[in-house]
């Protein structure tokens, strides 16, 4: 399959955003997972995948899509829907209160593949989560699979 | 903690991590969409979850990988760190049954002065089917 020219035109598409991380985000974080070590219950450091509550952006409610689908995940893609996915993440310097992340999200490739029951459309989205230090604290490849 | 016993010396290829069994609710869900602010209706709005060919809302990918994350830190607790956590969802996690996080020690080794355990990770439904497989990679020391 041929992907259109517009799904091909948002290969490479950087976005970028910066998020101050608080005691109340790691404990909420901590709490969603249902993870009740006491280093992320009292929140001074976060669990290792706790950049995810960082990776969307803040975006109005009349500015999302109907169904609320991530904006960075609004692409133009000949498909109906999204049927799974897989992920890379690599945990680095640790994250806690206080600390300013910002978060640098790339689409890295859209590739079309047969399948058993039609074509699949992949989208592969890079998100890089950088501390006030310039440390790496997180980086994640996603891989999403639509149909 | 458990973890704090794991020393280098003392693990094995083939070493099991200590399970964790997770029942995930719709209120879990709901928290965890507020929490990382993600607003797609499919994980609180069941009606929509249905019209979109789901059996109830989706507990995220995101989630599965918190929850493997959460067996890794347990299991290694103060005596190392986790590098990578990978993993693919292949079916959908069942609400309200048991979702079990498991994992085992399938490579040891030293890398540049680093002591690096390969693990093989996965997530199994209330029927013991592998919705999640996945590997990960933790540092000791």
């Amino acid at each position: 399959m041929e992907l259109p020219p517009e799904t091909r035109a948002a290969i490479g598409t950087v976005t970028e955003h910066v998020y101050e991380v608080s005691r109340k985000d790691i404990r909420r974080y901590a709490q969603a997972i249902g993870d009740d070590d006491p280093r992320f219950r009292v929140g001074d450091i976060a669990p290792p995948l706790f950049c995810h509550s960082l990776a969307f952006e803040d975006v109005p409610v009349d500015e999302l899509r109907a169904d609320g689908l991530p904006t960075e995940l609004d692409l133009p893609l000949p498909t109906e829907r999204a049927v799974g996915g897989g992920s890379s993440f690599e945990v680095g310097a640790p994250v806690r209160p206080g600390d300013t992340i910002t978060v640098r999200k790339e689409i890295e490739d859209i590739y079309a593949k047969s399948g058993r029951s039609g074509d699949l459309i992949f989208v592969v989205l890079t998100t890089t989560y950088t501390n006030q230090h310039g440390e790496q604290v997180a980086r994640e490849r996603g891989e999403f699979v639509n149909r | 903690m458990a973890g704090a016993t794991l020393t280098w010396d003392s693990i094995e290829i083939g070493d099991r991590i200590p399970s964790l069994v997770k029942r995930p609710t719709p209120m879990q869900l709901f928290m965890f969409s507020a929490s990382t602010w993600n607003r797609h209706l499919i994980h609180y709005n069941t009606e929509f979850a249905i019209s979109d060919g789901l059996k109830n809302v989706a507990v995220h990918r995101a989630l599965i990988g918190g929850f493997l994350a959460q067996m890794l830190s347990e299991w290694v607790g103060d005596a190392g760190t986790i590098v990578n956590v990978s993993w693919s969802v292949r079916g959908s996690a069942a609400i309200n049954r048991p979702l079990t996080l498991r994992g085992e020690v399938i490579e040891k080794r030293e890398e540049d002065g680093r002591r690096l355990l390969s693990c093989e990770i996965r997530a199994e439904n209330h029927e013991n089917e592998t919705i999640a497989p996945g590997t990960a990679l933790v540092r000791i020391g």
